[in-house]
């Protein structure tokens, strides 16, 4: 017997006196269920809430396929708990319409009577969590430079999102309180948060919604493990408060278990850096070449271009970096550092530069390699000739302006070295420039030819 | 028995004080845990958070278990909704704010007060349209995007659609807020919770 009939398709009296559909068959619990009532709400609730913080964060994600599956994952920080507040929700709904003694009285399992509600809301919500996920990823595609998409943690994300939907509506149907939605929500922001910031190291693989690196990738079985994981446990307590042999929910808590010690003994082995992201794509027609993360291939013209005037400027010039290098890892000896094209959001949105010459000026910066020196170890002197190399290579807008730091004496020094720098014949120039490369990454003032 | 305690009983008077009342002390305890007098910032998830959880508890006190009963009443409803929901929530922002006392313009009590009525506000123009016991939802969605989404947001805009995020006394933020609020307890007092029948 089902209790649910469907409006778009008005059940029709038999002999019997029984209802049924007009294809002779009564539509199934399940398909009211997922098609009527607050589950489609849910999931719609789970997509407007993840494609919110999507839309606020799109200049940190838009256009990187691996700065997209993490803010995907990031996500469920609340959009997990939303699916457990969903959750429970529905599981109090007999509750709240005061129909739980009429549910008692049919023929169905408790099991059935609990999965009936519970699955089409956990469905629903693992569907609005793709939707976002795909149009995240379709709003990635049109700026990404380089890379592939990164769908490693989707299953098991997706897995999550239903189990935590599924736990939710257990508590629902135990805890018989008007708060109980909005407190489980609240409880899971806080734990996955406290998790997140101060949680002990040990449990941070059993953690669904640990936050992942940029670029980091899980090994294959991780997201399954996280979903048998998550998933067994949501099904041990919906067999142990629903199953008419209890003991049944050992088979998935054993699952669960194993799953997790699998999770916690592997540690920080689940995750490796991308191959990808050690890789980078050069330009060897200036000097120092020019080279971008591979993951970001595509946005070498522009980052070339931005550069180019700084190339240009330095042909003929010895001593220099053979490249600025972006493999991820600390520049070698011979090498430069080239601005940060990652996180998204700051030099480069959206596959674009945000700004060509500040990054040309820090890219400047980086030749110099004084970037690690300790504050104060670095002569007013060598300061005066990074400046001038700066202001005749690559000047930022203040020194665009002319304006200076410091006193009135301080401010006709640093002019006059910038003059002097700029005055000089292009020989004497590259002269100059290539001493003064040759006593790059010192400190002291020792090698760096006077202005 | 007079009238105002048999609608404090009817609407769950006494639980939702105890509620707020715990909101208050987890907010206290936590910033204390947060060490929040070492850096202000580090109160953004109280808040964010405590005012969303207090208009929670205020959103499904608004709930009447005798909707059309109520309804045939000669007493007019409204005054009693105003008040209903204006006290709780004068009640909820003078009890969260210890949390956060100090450091006005950095996540001090200005802000818990701002999104104290702005949670409360949206929350019951929910418990209008989707009724009391499901109003605590839209306020969470919203509030634990914005709280994930606005990390990175400035400009004017960002002061009015991530009002639950700012600092201090942004005008967006604060006219955001106070908006939501008149608007939502307006709504509700005028139209009552959305009748929740067998169906709900």
């Amino acid at each position: 017997m089902s209790l649910v009939t469907d409006a778009g398709h008005p059940a029709e009296p038999t002999e019997g006196g029984q209802r049924k559909a007009p294809g002779g068959r009564a539509p199934h619990p399940l398909r009211a269920e997922a098609l009527r009532g607050f589950a489609p709400w849910a999931g719609a609730a789970v997509l407007l809430t993840f494609g919110g913080m999507l839309a606020g964060t799109a200049d940190r994600w838009q256009g990187g396929w691996a700065e997209t599956a993490t803010e995907a994952h990031t996500a469920l920080l609340i959009a997990l708990p939303l699916a457990a507040a969903a959750g429970c929700w529905q599981g109090g709904r007999e509750r709240r319409r005061g129909t739980e003694e009429l549910w008692a009285t049919t023929v169905r399992p408790p099991l059935a009577r609990l999965l009936v509600p519970a699955l089409p809301v956990a469905l629903w919500v693992a569907a609005g969590y793709l939707v976002a996920v795909a149009a995240a990823l379709l709003a990635t595609w049109p700026y990404v430079q380089g890379d592939r998409p990164h769908l490693a943690l989707v299953p098991g994300d997706t897995a999550v999102m239903a189990a935590g939907t599924l736990a939710g509506h257990v508590v629902g149907r135990v805890v018989p309180t008007r708060l109980a939605a909005p407190l489980l929500a609240m409880a899971g922001y806080l734990g996955l948060g406290f998790l997140e910031m101060g949680g002990p190291a040990g449990a941070r693989p059993l953690n669904p919604a640990d936050p992942v690196p940029v670029g980091e990738l899980p090994v294959w079985w991780q997201p399954w493990a996280m979903a048998v994981w998550t998933g067994g446990l949501a099904c041990a307590a919906a067999l142990a408060y629903a199953a008419r042999r209890r003991v049944t929910a050992l088979l998935p808590l054993a699952a669960a278990l194993s799953a997790g010690a699998l999770l916690a003994q592997a540690g920080d082995g689940l995750w490796h850096t991308d191959p990808l992201a050690r890789r980078q794509v050069c330009d060897t027609s200036t000097t120092p070449a020019v080279c971008v993360n591979a993951r970001y291939a595509g946005m070498l013209p522009q980052v070339g271009e931005a550069l180019s005037g700084v190339t240009d400027k330095l042909e003929g010039v010895r001593n220099l970096p053979v490249r600025w290098a972006d493999h991820g890892g600390a520049p070698r000896a011979d090498e430069a550092p080239l601005p940060g094209l990652t996180p998204l959001g700051w030099s480069a949105v959206r596959g674009r530069l945000t700004d060509p010459e500040q990054f040309a000026w820090e890219a400047v910066t980086a030749l110099s390699g004084r970037g690690d020196c300790p504050e104060g170890a670095v002569s007013t002197r060598v300061l005066w000739a990074d400046d001038a190399v700066e202001s005749y290579l690559a000047p930022n807008a203040l020194q665009k302006k002319g304006l200076v730091p410091g006193g009135p004496d301080e401010e006709r020094r640093i002019l006059a070295a910038r003059a002097r720098l700029a005055g000089m014949a292009e020989d004497e120039r590259r002269a100059w420039l290539s001493a003064y490369f040759a006593a790059r990454a010192g400190c002291d003032a020792e090698g760096v030819p006077a202005l | 028995m007079t009238g105002l305690l048999l609608y404090a009983r009817s609407r769950a008077l006494p639980a939702t004080l105890a509620a707020l009342a715990g909101t208050a002390a987890f907010a206290v305890w936590a910033a204390g845990r947060l060490d929040a007098y070492l850096d202000p910032d580090r109160r953004v998830p109280i808040v964010a958070l405590a005012p969303l959880l207090a208009s929670a508890v205020i959103g499904t006190s608004l709930y009447s278990a005798s909707d059309e009963l109520d309804r045939t009443a000669v007493r007019r409803w409204w005054p009693r909704r105003l008040a209903h929901l204006t006290a709780l929530t004068a009640l909820a922002a003078l009890l969260v704010t210890p949390a956060v006392l100090g450091h006005a313009e950095t996540f001090g009590p200005p802000a818990v007060l701002r999104n104290t009525l702005g949670c409360t506000g949206l929350t019951a123009a929910a418990a209008v349209l989707l009724g009391a016991r499901l109003s605590w939802l839209p306020a969470f969605g919203y509030v634990t995007a914005v709280y994930l989404g606005s990390t990175a947001a400035e400009g004017r805009a960002a002061t009015i659609w991530a009002w639950p995020m700012q600092p201090g006394a942004q005008t967006g933020a604060w006219a955001t807020a106070v908006a939501a609020f008149v608007a939502g307890a307006t709504l509700y007092a005028v139209r009552g919770a959305r009748p929740e029948g067998p169906r709900s």
